[in-house]
């Protein structure tokens, strides 16, 4: 099975779709903190059903391998909404792009214009993209999850 | 796809030339659409497969937040029975839709120390033309019509002063209430917020910075009275000049005798400065007043002992008033608070 696949792959330019091989869902959570009875603040994630500007929002793709294969060289890109700054991800092998998708990297190698015309170090907020390359395979049945936390403007 | 380390390395180069132009970005407007689009690229065997993608949307909320400032942070001094007296007001819409803020303005607590003593009347609010200051092109409002979101007016309230005394403390209150924008000319209804909320649809969700979630928002100002305190004294001395008995070393209310009268207005420290003071003081009876006596602008002094005019004495001056037969009259002009204004004649005993 695996030689017939990378056999059609040489003799042909065509991707093969392999349906089902990866299952995504993306969620949407809104950051809340909220006065427990003992006095203590704990934050709690609660449905996208009331969101305001200024919100925290935590954006959350879980991906599981339903693939009788591993999964090798998986990267997820995520573009910005538009309503959202991107404020931070914690997850390994994170890239941003702060141009719309043309140029990768780690924030800190990142540059912008300021609207004075003089080149910046990048912000969280001027992020476009957000890339995560996962190093490691998914192994058959493997799960991951991958989150990042924007604000809206 | 190349490896991850590849990758890093390949576009690191490319960062440093990496320019994009940031501009500002105002607060989403409420019922927008958000959706999270993500791509996913891997391999299998190692061979590329076809992308796959997923994506969560919401509506974002309308937010309602309303301010109302006082501009200044200073008390607005007035005169007593000023008219049209002016404190002035930002009211801003920051919320993420346009709307009505609703205005009223009453009499309220004071802003600026001091005890609020009195009230107002007459009280009126006024939407600015854009010079910032209170004139004729300002037009009387009770809303403020389809405030953008992020947008800022200035108004004023006018109000007119009793007749109160120096320090006296008059405060007012500026409130604006969220209301629906419901088009050009028309006041909207008063905005509530949405009794459930809903991800799909846009809810109505009051954010007030005040810490009070109720579309409301208020600011104090007030109008101090700025008044001048003016106290008045007479003294008469009589005068050696042409007094009737020769060589006397003391002189006495005597027939022939010249009376120098002498009227000191002074304003106390802390007033207001009193403009176009006017003394009118008629001769006693059985008196002749002395042609062209009347000085004003001399100086008076009471020997260090306020209250006792016994003492006292005024000098200098200069020619001026004048007399009509029966009344001595003369204008001091402007008196500033801790000063004098002095006005002196002379008439002799019949």
């Amino acid at each position: 099975m695996k030689f017939l696949i990378a056999l059609i792959a040489l003799l042909t330019p065509i991707q093969i779709a392999s349906a089902n091989q990866v299952a995504l869902e993306s969620k949407v959570f809104v950051e809340r903190t909220q006065v427990q009875s003992d006095g203590t603040v704990e934050t709690i994630l609660s449905p996208p059903e009331r969101v305001v500007p200024g919100d925290v929002l935590v954006f959350v793709l879980n991906y599981e391998n339903k693939g009788d294969e591993p999964v090798n060289d998986f990267s997820v890109t995520n573009p910005l909404p538009d309503a959202v700054a991107f404020r931070k991800s914690d997850d390994a092998g994170t890239v941003y792009s702060v141009d719309g998708g043309k140029n990768w990297g780690v924030l800190a190698e990142l540059s912008v214009l300021d609207v004075d015309g003089e080149s910046r170090p990048a912000m969280a907020s001027d992020v476009t993209h957000i890339r995560w390359l996962v190093a490691e395979p998914i192994p058959i049945g493997g799960t991951g999850q991958l989150t990042f936390t924007g604000v809206i403007k | 796809m190349k490896k991850p380390m590849q990758f890093l390395m390949s576009v690191s180069t490319l960062a440093l030339a990496s320019i994009t132009i940031v501009t500002a970005n105002a607060a989403t407007t409420a019922g927008v659409s958000v959706t999270n689009n993500v791509t996913v690229s891997y391999q299998v065997g190692g061979t590329n497969q076809t992308d796959i993608s997923t994506s969560d949307t919401f509506i974002v909320d309308r937010k309602i937040n309303i301010s109302v400032a006082e501009q200044g942070n200073a008390s607005t001094s007035v005169s007593p029975n000023e008219q049209n007296a002016v404190t002035t007001f930002t009211v801003t819409n920051a919320s993420n839709d346009v709307i009505d803020i609703g205005l009223s303005a009453a009499n309220g607590a004071a802003a600026h120390g001091g005890t609020d003593n009195f009230d107002v009347t007459g009280i009126q609010i006024y939407l600015d033309d854009g010079d910032g200051s209170f004139d004729g092109d300002d037009t009387l409002i009770t809303y403020l019509d389809e405030m953008t979101a992020g947008e800022t007016r200035t108004v004023f309230i006018v109000a007119d002063i009793p007749d109160q005394s120096n320090g006296d403390v008059a405060g007012v209150r500026l409130t604006g209430t969220a209301r629906e924008g419901e088009g050009v000319g028309s006041q909207g209804a008063v905005i509530t917020e949405s009794a459930t909320n809903n991800k799909a649809a846009e809810d109505t969700v009051f954010a007030d910075a005040d810490g009070v979630y109720d579309g409301i928002a208020f600011a104090n100002d007030d109008y101090e009275v700025s008044a001048a305190i003016l106290t008045a004294v007479k003294i008469s001395e009589v005068l050696a000049t042409n007094y009737p008995v020769t060589g006397a070393s003391e002189f006495f209310n005597i027939p022939g005798a010249t009376v120098q009268f002498c009227i000191a207005v002074s304003n106390a420290a802390g007033g207001a400065t009193a403009t176009g003071v006017a003394i009118a003081d008629p001769i006693p009876l059985k008196m002749t007043f002395v042609a062209n006596s009347i000085l004003i602008g001399g100086t008076y002094d009471n020997n260090a002992t306020a209250g006792d005019t016994s003492d006292d004495s005024c000098t200098g001056g200069s020619t001026g008033g004048s007399f009509d037969g029966t009344t001595v009259t003369g204008n001091l002009g402007s008196i500033a608070a801790g000063a004098t204004g002095v006005i002196t004649f002379q008439a002799t005993i019949d």
